[in-house]
This record gives C-alpha cells, sequence and structure tokens, in this order.
C-alpha cells in the first residue's frame, strides 16, 4: 500500500503586492512529502522556499492552491494542522530569559500536556539532543549552536508528524554545522518526517532523501541528490598549466576549435571543463596538451555537484550569490 | 479552558522574566522619584496659584505621576514585544494551538502586575514628602491606573507586533508621549492653560486620569470628574483590547 504523502500540496500559490505591482513569492508549487524522508528545499534567499513553508505551517494563508499537511487543509483547518507539526523559524524561537528545560516545558504545556508529562517530554528531548549540560542555564548563554539545538528541541515536543526547519544552520561554524546534522539525522529515530530548507549545497547533499530545487516561486527540479546529479550527467576535469598567462588564450582557442568540452570557466588560475564523460575526453585532453606543447601541473577530477544542477536548471550559479539576508 | 490556562502559563513565564530581573522595578521607579526630588520643589511656590487650591502642592503633582506612570509603562512594552517577534519567539508560540487572546493577555497581566507594584511603592515613597492618601480613593484610582496600563499595553503590544522593529516604533511613542504628558495637566494645571488648549486637553485620556486622580487621592470619590474619567476610560480600554487582539489573531511580523 502506497503510503499517503504528510505535505502535499498542489498549485499553491502566495503573491505579495508591491510597488511594481505584485510579487508571485509561490507560484504554483506542487510537492509530495513522504513520511519519514527528509526532504530538503534548495534555492537561493528569495526563491520563496520561505514563504512556502510559512503557508504550509499555517502562518499565513495561501491565495490559491491546496496544501494538506499531515491530513488537514492548511487553509480550512489550521487547528489541527498545529497540533500535528514542529516548526523551526529561521531565527528559533526560544525564549531568551528562560532556561532551556523551562522553554520545552511551555512549549509542552502549551500544546495541552499536563505538568508532569511536560516534565517527562523535557528530559526525554533533553537527552535526545545532548542538551543536559546546559539545560538550566539561562538562554542568553548559550552559544550559537547551543541555541539552534535547543530550538529544534521545542519544535520536537508535540511528537510533529512533520517537522519544518527554515534554515536550520545558517549562521552556524562548519564545526555546529556537521553537528546539527548529526542531531538531525538522529530524529529519523523519531520517526519524524523532517521538511528543511536551506542554500547551502552540500548540506541538501548531506542530509536530504530527497530535493526539490526553487528558483523565483517554482519548482525547477525534484528528486534524491544523486538522481539529480545523474540527470545533468556531466564530469568535471579542472587544470593548471604552466606558464599560465601565456598559455592560456591557446588552449582556450584549441578547446574550442576542438569541441572537446561542454563548458569551459575559469577559476583563478585553473580551467574548469565540463565534459560528457572522463574516460573520451581525458585521453583527448592529454593529447591536446602535448600538441600544443603545453605542461600540465595539476589535474583533478570532480563528478557532478548539486551546483551544476542548480545551474542548469535556473541559469545561474548558487555560488555567485551573495545572501541578501 | 485553554483560553485561561495558557493566559496563566503565558503570565507565569513573563512574570518570572521580572523577578529575575527586579532591576525594572527600579528603573520605572527612578522617573518618578526624580521628579519627585528635583521638580516638586519648584511648585512650592505656587501655593495659591489657580489650580492649586487644594492646597497641599504635592497632591496636586503625585496622582499625575501616578498616572503617567501607568501611561509610560505600558507604552514601552512594544520594545519587548519587538525583541520576540525579531527572536522569533511569537512566531513560535503562533505555530501552537495557544489560544491568540492569551498571548496578548499574559504580557499584559504581567504589565499590570509591574504598575499596580510600582505605583504603590511611589505612592508610599511619597507619602513622608507630605503627600496625603485616603486608602478607598486610592483603590479607586488603581482600578483607573490599571484600565490606563491595560490601554497603553495592548497598544504596544500589538503595535510591536505590526511594526516589529524598534527604529519604526520610537518616533510613534515619542509622538505620543509628549504631548500626552503636556496636554494631562500633570506638570502644571490645565486651569493655567489658555482655552484652546484645555479644549484640546480634553481629548487626552491621561487629563481625565489626572484630574479624577487628584480627587480620588483624596478620599473624593464620588465627584462627577471621577465618573467622567470612568466613561472615558471603559470604552477605550475596551476598543484598545479588541483591536489589540485582533492583531494578534491575525499578525503579519
Amino acid at each position: 500500500m502506497p503510503e499517503e504523502p504528510v505535505v502535499l500540496t498542489q498549485g499553491l500559490k502566495k503573491y505579495y503586492p508591491s510597488r511594481k505591482g505584485e510579487v508571485k513569492a509561490v507560484d504554483g508549487v506542487d510537492l509530495a512529502v513522504r513520511p519519514g524522508e527528509i526532504f530538503g528545499f534548495l534555492g537561493p534567499n528569495g526563491a520563496g522556499k520561505t514563504t512556502t513553508l510559512r503557508v504550509l505551517t499555517t502562518l499565513i494563508p495561501p491565495d490559491d492552491g491546496k496544501a494538506v499537511v499531515a491530513g488537514f487543509d492548511v487553509a480550512k483547518e489550521p487547528g489541527m494542522v498545529r497540533r500535528n507539526i514542529g516548526y523551526v523559524g529561521q531565527n528559533g524561537g526560544s525564549d531568551r530569559p528562560a532556561t532551556g528545560r523551562e522553554n520545552l516545558v511551555l512549549q509542552g504545556r502549551l500544546y495541552g500536556i499536563s505538568p508532569a508529562e511536560a516534565q517527562e517530554r523535557a528530559k526525554e528531548l533533553i537527552n535526545l539532543l545532548d542538551l543536559t549540560e546546559f539545560a538550566d542555564r539561562i538562554v542568553h548563554t548559550y552559544s550559537g549552536g547551543q541555541r539552534r539545538r535547543l530550538d529544534v528541541a521545542i519544535g520536537l515536543v508535540n511528537r510533529p508528524r512533520v517537522l519544518f526547519l527554515d534554515e536550520p544552520t545558517t549562521g552556524l561554524d562548519p564545526q555546529n554545522r556537521v553537528n546539527l546534522w548529526t542531531q538531525i539525522e538522529k530524529l529519523r529515530s523519531e520517526g519524524a518526517t523532517i521538511f528543511l530548507t536551506t542554500h547551502y549545497l552540500d548540506e541538501a547533499d548531506a542530509l536530504c532523501d530527497r530535493i526539490a530545487i526553487m528558483d523565483r516561486g517554482k519548482i525547477v527540479s525534484e528528486g534524491s541528490p544523486e538522481s539529480l546529479k545523474r540527470e545533468v550527467a556531466r564530469d568535471c576535469i579542472t587544470i593548471g598549466v604552466a606558464d599560465w598567462k601565456d598559455n592560456v588564450p591557446r588552449l582556450l582557442e584549441a578547446l574550442d576549435e576542438r569541441g572537446l568540452a561542454l563548458e569551459v570557466t575559469r577559476e583563478e588560475e585553473r580551467l574548469r571543463l565540463c565534459v560528457k564523460s572522463f574516460a573520451i575526453a581525458l585521453p583527448q585532453l592529454m593529447r591536446l596538451l602535448e600538441d600544443l606543447g603545453i605542461a600540465l601541473e595539476t589535474v583533478e577530477l570532480s563528478e557532478a555537484n548539486l551546483d551544476d544542477v542548480f545551474l542548469k536548471q535556473t541559469g545561474y550559479s548558487l555560488r555567485d550569490l551573495t545572501p541578501e539576508g | 479552558m485553554k483560553i485561561l490556562t495558557d493566559t496563566g502559563l503565558l503570565f507565569k513565564r513573563k512574570m518570572l522574566e521580572t523577578l529575575r530581573n527586579p532591576i525594572y522595578i527600579i528603573i520605572s521607579l527612578s522617573t518618578p522619584v526624580v521628579y519627585l526630588v528635583l521638580f516638586a520643589p519648584l511648585l512650592n511656590k505656587l501655593v495659591g496659584v489657580k489650580g492649586f487650591t487644594q492646597g497641599q502642592v504635592l497632591n496636586v503633582f503625585i496622582p499625575g505621576l501616578l498616572v503617567i506612570i501607568a501611561f509610560l509603562g505600558g507604552l514601552f512594552v512594544g520594545f519587548t514585544m519587538i525583541d520576540e517577534v525579531k527572536n522569533g519567539v511569537l512566531e513560535r508560540m503562533r505555530v501552537t494551538p495557544t489560544s491568540r487572546f492569551a498571548l496578548l493577555a499574559g504580557r499584559v497581566l504581567r504589565d499590570l502586575v509591574n504598575v499596580t507594584v510600582v505605583v504603590v511603592i511611589f505612592a508610599l515613597i511619597a507619602i513622608p514628602f507630605g503627600f496625603h492618601l485616603e486608602f478607598f480613593g486610592f483603590m479607586v484610582l488603581l482600578l483607573l491606573l490599571a484600565m490606563m496600563l491595560i490601554t497603553t499595553s495592548s497598544f504596544g503590544n500589538a503595535m510591536g507586533v505590526i511594526l516589529g522593529d524598534e527604529d519604526r516604533y520610537a518616533p510613534i511613542v515619542q509622538g505620543i508621549n509628549l504631548p500626552v504628558i503636556l496636554l494631562s495637566g500633570m506638570l502644571l494645571p490645565m486651569a493655567l492653560a489658555p482655552f484652546w488648549l484645555q479644549v484640546i486637553a480634553h481629548f487626552n485620556p491621561a487629563y481625565y486620569c489626572v484630574v479624577a486622580g487628584r480627587l480620588l487621592a483624596v478620599g473624593r470619590i464620588w465627584e462627577p470628574q471621577v465618573l467622567y474619567a470612568f466613561l472615558f476610560m471603559v470604552p477605550l480600554t475596551v476598543i484598545t483590547v479588541a483591536w489589540a487582539t485582533r492583531t494578534f489573531r491575525r499578525a503579519v511580523s
């Protein structure tokens, strides 16, 4: 029996009025998230990821289309949706002048859990997310990583069927990011489905079972990280050559002439060639360099990454974008 | 009764903040105390002047200060609200099935406790300086001040949710604050004012409270001015609370 999706949207739309007319923040999104999976929403800032998430978590009503979360329509039964989801916003949401434990207990009480049960649940979550060390300190004193873990714990208090995480690792240092990834991985054991947004490619790649790439309010591609990369189906060769300044123009010309690479990009003192396959392109490249009498200094082979997928689907690279906040 | 449980929980949460950091009470007391020490002595020379006919200068001045404590006490909570909007606290609670009214009421109740404590302490401080206080009148005055506080605290919290930014709320506080204080007759009785100024003052809720406050402090409960103050404050409180609840319900922050 195929499992019912926990998040299902059909033609979901959200518009915002602006001086230049309407901004289509979410412009016809169709999604189906399966129970138990970690689903990633990947896209640059302003792509509409957060707006979609806010519609799914009942914070704003949709303008058109349908969204069913945990079996309930967000527009018709927001109260039931709220009972069955957890949400961790971009800014967290923990109460700064209270302790971590107080935050967790209060959250439980707001869901209507009895005081004793709320205490018990707080204890469980403190263990699950390794908060023991600082659970009884005031949140003001937490480091960024500690606070993020508390935020996630707060989102889990009601044993949600879906946990929504909006940019969970933004602003964390690399070590804390990896730490949080580990914690999120562990949440699978709680049986929750996780729906997260991110603009980090490595995060989507490392964490998610499935990814939807969003750009300008629309989903441009969807699938597992592997299948998305396969779709692009290309390998990359990055080379560095001797006498860079003199040799590069000749090399570029020759590459162009022989049609050896699908695409060539310059990266500082190196050339990145995207090819259909290493097996065919590499010997050809070697021969070409020999013909031109150019000495090869470094060579690096890499498989397609999600940025290539992104580039192909949207026409621009995620790496080129500076976050606008 | 989820609405009552939630209000209780959220009141407790905010109250705990005050108890952990009672400095708030001291800061709130500092302004009126500075007025009492550095400004009230100037008024002594005015005994007998129009508006000071009640004899005791402090009994003209202190009730006005009490009204202003309640007025400002509520207005400034908007900034705390903005802080919570920015930290995502409000949003986090809006995604739970928490009663929307409780999100507002829990805060307003805490502010009410805080301000009442400050008002009572300050009134007691003023007594040795020569402030006359009659118990039952003071109780009625506390009721009036509670309405003032509920109005401004609901307003401040709702504006905080709507604006979500200190830089946008500060000019509003500034813009309301000064005219309301000046036109309340708190610093100098409005009896000294030219006719046009007196007319404007009659649109200021704080004016009615200050006038009623002076009567109540000396126990004159059954005066028409006291009735006017209640006639002005009751609808104002109801309207503001209703508007603020609506704002919390659909919060666009």
